[in-house]
């Protein structure tokens, strides 16, 4: 697992920012992001996502969860654990 | 960048077109329809379809949550939104979807304050910070938003937070399935099923296709590696004379779904008996309402609404998009009088819509081809 370490304490909220005009639409969509938990906590846990921002996720759906966990967050709520392998598609 | 690079692999992709077009018989046009927005983002985005051999066609599906929704929903939100002391909150690309008369982006310009969030305990938030207003959320979304407005709700009802209401308009994945099924404008040979929305529910939902109409169903991931290997799967279980459901997208989706996640689905939402969808017409028990214990919530119930049916524009051919008759590029007014920046349908407002998928990343490549042909 790679340390967040210290970074910029940016809302999530950024991604209805962009989603609509570069990547996808992130908020209301079928698309997810995949964050680390960085603070355990319950119902919201603080995540980072693969570019540092961090932000609240509510994590009632996926509880209990620890820190370097790995989570798909749509909507600032948790659907489920990550399981990354390539290996899937190889 | 760990876990984004490794599913994107050129070589990767070519090796699956590779196998893919060996498995194509040369006599068979194969049709395969991605339901959801998010995967046609992708098969434009990233060239999918520069992979596959020209007997294997993707056929765009109605998985945009804002693309189905009809104008008359939008008028509804949009005449809430106008009413003194209402803050109206939604998704980001909710705002400029065409109602009868303007968006809610043309609202705001005339004075209401409608604002956008990223998620439903955004507007949650804002109402608890505004107590002498009242903060109306516009739900829109498949099984993958639905569960972040129930948890929305349960919070609002455990707080109890009364200025805060939500207006319904999530609707359900396997209804529209059913009813293209059953269209007689559209022969398809599979389907690429959800990722998220399976997160949620699983893959059982899908079982009917392979038992009642004998098409394979590859549940898929977002990368372009993931999109090529569901192709492959499909057209593996095609030349095999097999019809499955199969996950291709395992490192997220499991077969029996996020359980706690339904669990709440079914306390705080109720089927309507039928519900509008932009283009499919009204199909039902294919969206959700508010529970009976959810009704103080509820702003279809607080406020008085038009709830008048409003016909799509002529010139717009949505309908026949979002069922995958035609492409986008066939289209009347595509690129023309409808564009991203004017939008005249919906398919052309959601970055996952599919008219304007493939307007941002595919019209260089068809314009080419056009000019080659």
């Amino acid at each position: 697992m790679n340390d967040p370490g210290p970074l910029p304490a940016l809302d999530l909220g950024s991604y209805s920012a962009v989603c609509a005009v570069i990547d996808g639409c992130l908020t209301c969509g079928d698309v997810a992001v995949p964050v680390t938990v960085v603070e355990a906590g319950e119902p919201d846990a603080i995540c980072a996502d693969a570019h540092g921002t961090r932000g609240s996720v509510g994590v009632e759906l996926v509880m209990p969860v620890q820190e370097g966990e790995r989570l798909l967050v749509h909507g600032g709520v948790a659907i489920s654990r990550l399981e990354e392998s390539i290996d899937e598609v190889r | 960048m760990k876990f984004v690079d490794e599913y994107r692999d050129a070589d990767l992709a070519r090796t699956l077109g590779t196998q893919i077009a060996s498995l194509a018989d040369a006599q068979r046009h194969y049709k395969i329809m991605e339901v959801c927005g998010g995967h046609t983002h992708t098969i434009y985005k990233h060239g999918i379809e520069a992979h596959l051999p020209d007997n294997v066609e993707l056929v765009h599906g109605p998985g945009c949550p804002v693309c189905v929704i009809p104008m008359g929903r939008v008028d509804d939100g949009i005449a809430i939104a106008k009413r003194p002391g209402v803050i109206f909150t939604c998704f980001g690309d909710m705002m400029r979807v065409p109602g009868g008369d303007g968006s809610l982006l043309d609202a705001k310009a005339e004075g209401a304050d409608v604002r956008f969030v990223y998620s439903p305990l955004d507007a949650l938030k804002i109402a608890r910070e505004n107590p002498d207003r009242e903060v109306v959320f516009y739900a829109i979304g498949f099984e993958t938003t639905a569960p972040s407005t129930a948890l929305t709700l349960m919070r609002a009802k455990a707080e109890d937070i009364r200025n805060f209401s939500v207006m319904c308009n999530h609707v359900t994945i396997v209804p529209p399935l059913k009813a293209l099924l059953e269209s007689p404008d559209l022969r398809l040979d599979a389907f690429i099923g959800p990722g998220h929305v399976s997160t949620v529910v699983g893959c059982r939902p899908y079982e009917f296709i392979p038992a009642d109409y004998g098409q394979p169903v590859v549940v898929a991931g977002f990368e372009p590696l993931d999109l090529l290997q569901s192709i492959y799967m499909i057209m593996r279980q095609l030349d095999e004379g097999r019809s499955e459901v199969e996950n291709q997208y395992g490192r997220v989706v499991f077969y029996d779904g996020n359980t706690r996640a339904l669990e709440i689905l079914s306390e705080v939402f109720t089927l309507r008996p039928h519900f509008e969808w932009r283009g499919l017409g009204f199909i039902s028990q294919s969206a959700l309402g508010l529970s009976d214990d959810f009704a103080e919530w509820d702003a279809e119930l607080r406020y008085d609404v038009p709830g008048v049916r409003v016909a799509d524009p002529k010139a717009c051919q949505c309908g026949e998009v979002l069922k995958g008759v035609i492409k986008p590029w066939e289209c009347k007014v595509f690129g023309t009088a409808c564009t991203p920046e004017t939008p005249i349908g919906t398919c052309m407002v959601s970055s996952e819509g599919a008219c304007a998928a493939y307007y941002n990343f595919g019209r260089f490549a068809k314009s080419t081809a056009r000019a080659g042909a």
